[in-house]
């Protein structure tokens, strides 16, 4: 009642004018909406098919003609324009500016920034680790993978530092993606930051520790091992090395080459592995001899002792995370570890369950099949995640699959605590990602090992403390991995990890996926592009009577494109397919489009 | 998606051929807010009773239901001191019952039939339901008394169609009086539906 008083009110007070200009502004979009109808009905099923998957359709009404004619021109032309100038407009906002993301479509825009690079593979090096980043998106279905393979060597970071005008220039010269960059910048901070360390003092007294008869003992073994598992980046490595060991080095000498090269990634590698052969080997040697002991305080003891010999400069030894990074050191003096980074962005279609379940279980059957696994899984904030280790043939892996619902991602936006704490979630694993680079080349600085286990205790941080201790490779006690919420579970098998070899695990591979799906049981469900396209279409003809589709109350007219579901009730295509994306009954009948069992399948 | 041509259509169709008891109409110029009557059924305690609606069209319609309101106060098990209506064909599925061959006269009627026939098994005022359920008579009373005071003497001033709009102001802003006081009143018995 209030309502009518006040709007009777402002008829009485509101301009002519402005009511002129509402009415003028209904009429406008009734004729976007029938040229919309127009336009669809003469679209052939292909190219009605490729705007619908692609959302270019939009709403009735929205867009003119014109602009439903220029999309169509433009995805057809090829998706990769189209993807190349979103990049363009979204580059400012990537992981480093979240905020932006406040209004509903924000998550979308940026996602979209982060995985519609295209496909590309970019290589480079960097300080101790050279790498090679391949980004895949397809342009049909939106998944993005993101895969980055690192060879380190921290050995060289020291004096890699002094030569570091490459490292700037590689971040100058490319133009790196959103991924990619992001990794680069947090690398590049910590690096600075370990310049102001100034490691001198301890490469001097590394370079004493060196002890001959060790290094080439070692050297056999590993070599041994190295060739068993056969990996295409470690094999390029065994080559040098052989050169090496009859050609010890000289340092100066290597630092002079090393701060030539600026462009192969195969001699980066070599020269990587040549220096720390060498010179660790003391240290290591140092480790397997203390190895047995489990105890903190023991584990403080050595590295007391350890102390002066490392490569590690000072500060980092204050803490636990100094310790890993430590043991990192050594680790990578036995072996230099390959890293490999997979990133998996997916959306899960509504009613795509059985693929979703089957990534998932192929998560999961891995794991159990593998020796030394784990899986740890947890819910939180509406997020399933699931985080399993596994390590075989030399190889860790570890799987972090973490299941986003999300509301109508198609066309209704996200809700804004959706979509915050998935780009939150987002950008802590890309952190992450940086982390673990960094891990590779810094020996300090624990603080930023830190923060993002904090934050996202069952992810990322849980990976980069698993991560430092892969690469360790000893049995120490960390403390940024108990604290994780993996860390009780992933110490127990730790320990047999162990006993083993020390030096046998140089290769780990790290994999994310994000399925983003609906998974929202208050939510309707519907259907995915796959199963509503099985539906069978017909075109109205002549000898049909008058006929009306319930969606848009409409009367069919000639060569209108017609569905028709199971139950025989007929709707124009695009009036159905908007439903069913989110709902799966008729709209007539309310009969399910599909046979039950799907449904059965559903969570 | 298809609103304003299936909107203009039913619009056309609803006032061509409205169902009995029923009208509705596009409020102002504003296309996605209408206003809607239904009178009280014969037999019913809302007899006599012109009860009117607000209806807001989301920006997706038809493939979300419309939002549907009463504006007169009205005393019944299934709607609540602000108007709200519990009808599943008012929600989404898998809850709701809402598909878009539904249709604001499917609607309205829909609501009219609630309006005879109460559902006290899927109360929003549980306090009326129970009522309606134990005590039918009370019920059936306060019902009366209700529409007399809310409806009928709003059915009055908006017979007189001649009437100044400021009139209708003031009528309005009586009437809100009374459901702000009613509302506290009754505050404590809204349950569930919501």
């Amino acid at each position: 009642m209030e309502n009518t008083a006040d709007n009777g009110d402002s008829t009485e007070q509101g301009s002519n004018e402005q009511s002129e200009v509402q009415r003028q502004h209904q009429n406008d979009r009734l004729d976007r909406e029938e040229d919309f109808y127009h336009f669809v009905n003469n679209l052939s099923e292909e190219d009605y098919r490729l705007m619908r998957d692609n959302n270019l359709l939009g709403t009735p009404g929205e867009v003119t003609k014109e602009e439903l004619l220029r999309r169509l021109q433009q995805v057809k032309e090829g998706p990769e324009q189209v993807n190349q100038s979103e990049i363009g407009a979204e580059e400012n906002r990537g992981p480093e500016t979240p905020d932006d993301g406040s209004n509903g479509d924000s998550i979308l825009d940026w996602l979209n920034s982060v995985r519609q690079t295209g496909n590309t593979t970019r290589s480079g090096q960097r300080g101790n680790q050279s790498w090679r980043a391949v980004s895949r998106t397809n342009p049909n279905s939106g998944d993005f993978r993101f895969s980055l393979e690192i060879n380190v060597n921290r050995n060289i970071a020291e004096q890699q530092m002094r030569a570091e005008g490459e490292m700037t220039e590689r971040s100058g010269t490319e133009q790196p993606m959103e991924v990619s960059s992001h990794l680069t910048e947090t690398t590049n901070v910590e690096n600075a930051d370990m310049d102001s360390e100034s490691p001198g003092p301890s490469d001097a007294d590394r370079v004493q520790e060196v002890s001959e008869p060790q290094t080439s003992h070692d050297q056999t073994t590993q070599r041994g091992v190295r060739r068993a598992r056969s990996r295409s980046p470690e094999q390029r490595v065994t080559r040098p090395r052989n050169d090496r060991s009859c050609s010890p080095p000289s340092r100066d000498n290597d630092q002079l080459r090393i701060s030539h090269q600026t462009s192969s990634v195969e001699s980066q590698n070599l020269e990587n592995l040549v220096e720390p052969h060498t010179e660790e080997s003391s240290s290591v040697a140092q480790n397997l001899n203390s190895r047995p002991s489990l105890t903190e305080s023991d584990a403080d003891l050595q590295n007391s002792t350890r102390q002066d010999s490392s490569v590690l400069s000072e500060p980092s030894q204050e803490n636990n995370s100094g310790i890993q990074a430590s043991g990192d050191t050594n680790a990578a003096g036995r072996r230099p570890p390959t890293i490999m980074l997979d990133l998996q962005v997916r959306r899960v279609r509504p009613g795509e369950y059985r693929q979703r379940d089957s990534i998932a279980s192929r998560t999961r059957s891995r794991s159990q099949t593998a020796n030394n696994t784990f899986t740890y899984e947890s819910e939180q904030g509406g997020f399933r995640r699931t985080f399993s280790r596994s390590e075989r043939a030399g190889v860790r892996t570890y799987v972090s699959t973490i299941r986003i619902p999300i509301r109508r991602i198609s066309d209704a936006g996200l809700s804004e605590a959706t979509s915050m704490a998935l780009q939150t979630m987002i950008r802590q694993i890309m952190t992450g990602f940086g982390e673990l680079s960094y891990f590779m080349d810094s020996d300090s600085d624990s603080d930023s090992n830190r923060g993002p286990n904090i934050d996202l205790p069952n992810v990322g941080g849980s990976l980069s403390p698993e991560n430092v201790e892969l690469q360790t490779q000893e049995d120490r006690r960390n403390d940024a991995s108990l604290q994780s919420g993996a860390g009780g579970e992933s110490r127990e098998s730790r320990v047999p990890n162990s006993a083993e070899d020390a030096g046998s695990l140089p290769f780990l591979r790290l994999a994310h996926f994000f399925l983003l799906n609906d998974d929202d049981e208050d939510h309707p469900r519907g259907l995915t592009k796959e199963q509503i396209d099985n539906l069978s279409t017909r075109s109205f003809g002549e000898s049909d009577g008058l006929k009306t589709c319930s969606v848009c109350i409409t009367e069919y007219a000639e060569g209108n494109k017609l569905r028709k579901l199971p139950c025989s009730h007929e709707y124009h295509v695009h009036c159905i397919d908007r439903w069913l994306s989110e709902n799966s009954t008729c709209p007539i009948c309310r009969r399910a489009v599909l046979v039950s069992g799907n449904r059965e399948s559903v969570v | 998606m298809q609103r304003m041509l299936r909107l203009k259509r039913e619009l056309q169709m609803l006032s061509c051929e409205p169902p009995p008891g029923i009208s509705c109409w596009q409020n102002e110029d504003k296309i996605d807010q209408l206003e809607a009557q239904i009178v009280g059924g014969s037999n019913t305690p809302y007899e006599g009773g012109v009860f009117k609606l607000e209806i807001i069209i989301p920006e997706r319609y038809p493939f979300e239901p419309p939002k549907m309101r009463f504006l007169t106060p009205i005393y019944h098990p299934n709607i609540d001191t602000a108007g709200r209506i519990c009808l599943d064909a008012l929600k989404l599925p898998p809850k709701g019952a809402w598909k878009p061959s539904l249709n604001l006269s499917t609607l309205l009627t829909s609501i009219q039939l609630l309006m005879a026939e109460p559902n006290p098994d899927d109360p929003l005022m549980a306090d009326i339901s129970s009522e309606f359920k134990y005590n039918k008579q009370v019920y059936i009373e306060k019902a009366k008394t209700w529409t007399e005071k809310h409806a009928i003497q709003k059915n009055q001033g908006s017979s007189t169609i001649d009437k100044e709009v400021d009139e209708e102001a003031r009528n309005g802003k009586a009437l809100l009086k009374k459901r702000v006081a009613t509302s506290s009143d009754l505050e404590k018995a809204k349950k569930c539906c919501i």
